[in-house]
């Protein structure tokens, strides 16, 4: 049967660029933040060069990324009503205190550790593990309690957010690391065995995260009929190319390539590859909220 | 009827729908809706091929839900369900996070363009506290819509539910909606824009 729509109204975007550009930004935070506890909290002393510039950036990103969400909502100078009249049902209410205690257990871990305080760096790092899960976390949430948004409304997508954090995280920290040492160390020279080695986490991150978009998508096209739209929106529709191309193909598959084969074993191709790895994840942050909601409901 | 319970609900009969825009008029009038956004409107959906083909309206207002989520997600309880059942927007405690336009399952919340805070169709809670119908309600020239308390056994909008096959829009979602329709075509509800004329009405 032919149905053709003659009229209906055009709805407003909920959640735009603002809101992706929020997400990936706490996921880098978040993950910039695991890598640094990895030293300080587990003891892997090989991480140790990660430490401080994990806090620094896990700090500053998390300082930058509410004042997205502030030019997000159309009343910022009621944002204080988010700490008063408080529903513990709504992901935003976890968010905000989780937006507000996480940067401060990353300055008192910070502290601590430039201080050299092994001990107390210890503890604040273990607090924080959770915290940076949470915070990223919430997020994935925000997005599932949209219920009537195929794309959005699944259990995996708090985890599949975390995913990605960990790869960006990761990825940006080998970044950083490299121009660290490269212009602003004594030694001007790079650490290969450091970047190796994130190199070889970023790879095997990267296949969990792969794993992760794979049951989504094969779920997705399975299940209902918003479902297989949904589906269909980013493996044919307006977002494939930013799904398939840039953020799985050229954001993951290449740079697992450039990662694991030894043929490709040099500083510059694991720069690449982090620079890769750093723009899709932004796609898959931007495609999950757009896409998402790019479907009118009605 | 002293301290009966309320519940309003409302019915629209789809069979008496002409499609006049009339409701969306008198609510956008009402309640001084800015050009752009709606509270309620008119979807229009043919189906079939000319001349076997039918043209079918579907007046949409918020369903204002028993289970509501944009009133689970709103982080500040601006958004709340009335104990008769209407569910408000507070305009002095909403931060325009729009969450609630993510979450309701039927697109019917909006962000006032100049006041940046969300709003939506309460079936006019400010006309109905006074004891009068909703505009919509009230402009209907088919008397298509009816509106009233569900839990009131004498109520007109009672005995229509209890007498009409009734059906609500998504009840798959679980929000439990208190619009009701009659006659109320699946096709009609799922029916979506191309990808095309959505980017050409964008633009």
């Amino acid at each position: 049967m032919d149905t053709q729509v003659l009229y209906n109204i055009v709805h407003q975007e909920a959640f735009g660029l603002n809101i992706a550009i929020y997400f990936y930004l706490t996921g880098l935070s978040a993950g910039s933040f695991i890598l640094s506890t990895l030293a300080y909290g587990f003891g892997l002393n090989q991480y140790k060069p990660l430490g401080k510039v994990g806090v620094v950036l896990a700090t500053g990103l998390l300082i930058m990324a509410p004042l997205f969400l502030l030019i997000h909502i159309g009343m910022p100078h009621r944002a204080w009503h988010l700490f008063i009249y408080l529903n513990f049902e709504s992901p935003i209410t976890w968010g905000s205190f989780l937006l507000v205690l996480y940067p401060i257990n990353c300055l008192i871990y910070g502290y601590f550790m430039f201080k050299e305080r092994m001990k107390p760096t210890r503890i604040f790092g273990f607090i924080g593990i959770p915290l940076a899960i949470l915070v990223h976390g919430y997020t994935g949430f925000i997005l599932a309690f949209g219920k009537a948004r195929a794309l959005w409304n699944t259990a995996l997508m708090p985890i599949l957010f975390l995913a990605s954090a960990i790869v960006s995280g990761i990825a940006l920290m080998i970044l950083v690391c490299i121009v660290r040492d490269r212009f602003f160390s004594k030694a001007k020279k790079v650490s290969q065995e450091l970047i190796f080695s994130l190199g070889r986490l970023l790879a095997w991150m990267i296949v969990f995260d792969l794993f992760l978009v794979a049951c989504d998508l094969i779920v997705l096209s399975i299940s209902h009929s918003d479902a297989q739209a949904a589906a269909q929106l980013i493996l044919s529709g307006k977002f494939s190319l930013m799904f398939l191309v840039v953020e799985n193909l050229l954001g993951k598959i290449v740079p697992f390539i450039l990662l694991v084969n030894p043929r490709f074993r040099s500083t510059a191709s694991v720069i690449v590859a982090s620079i890769l790895v750093i723009i899709g994840i932004f796609y898959m942050r931007y495609v999950v909220v757009l896409a998402g909601e790019f479907i009118p409901l009605m | 009827m002293k301290d009966d319970k309320k519940r309003y609900a409302m019915l629209i009969d789809l069979r008496k729908c002409i499609g006049c825009n009339a409701c969306a008029v008198a609510c956008k009038s009402e309640n001084n809706v800015p050009l752009g956004v709606w509270r309620s409107w008119v979807k229009k959906v043919e189906k079939g091929n000319y001349p076997d083909s039918q043209e079918f309206f579907l007046p949409v207002v918020c369903n204002n839900c028993e289970k509501p989520i944009c009133v689970t997600v709103c982080p500040v309880w601006a958004s709340i369900k009335r104990p008769d059942g209407i569910v408000y927007i507070d305009p002095h405690r909403c931060i325009g996070c729009r969450y609630c336009m993510a979450a309701c399952p039927y697109g019917v919340r909006y962000i006032h363009p100049t006041r940046k805070i969300a709003e939506k169709c309460t079936w006019c809670h400010h006309r109905v506290d006074a004891g009068l119908l909703p505009a919509c309600v009230l402009a209907c020239p088919t008397e298509a819509i009816l509106f009233g308390n569900l839990e009131d056994p004498e109520s007109e909008i009672a005995k229509a539910v209890a007498k009409n096959a009734v059906q609500v829009i998504k009840p798959e979602i679980g929000t439990d909606p208190h619009t009701f329709y009659i006659a109320l075509d699946i096709d009609v509800v799922e029916a979506k824009q191309t990808e095309k004329k959505l980017r050409e009405d964008k633009e």
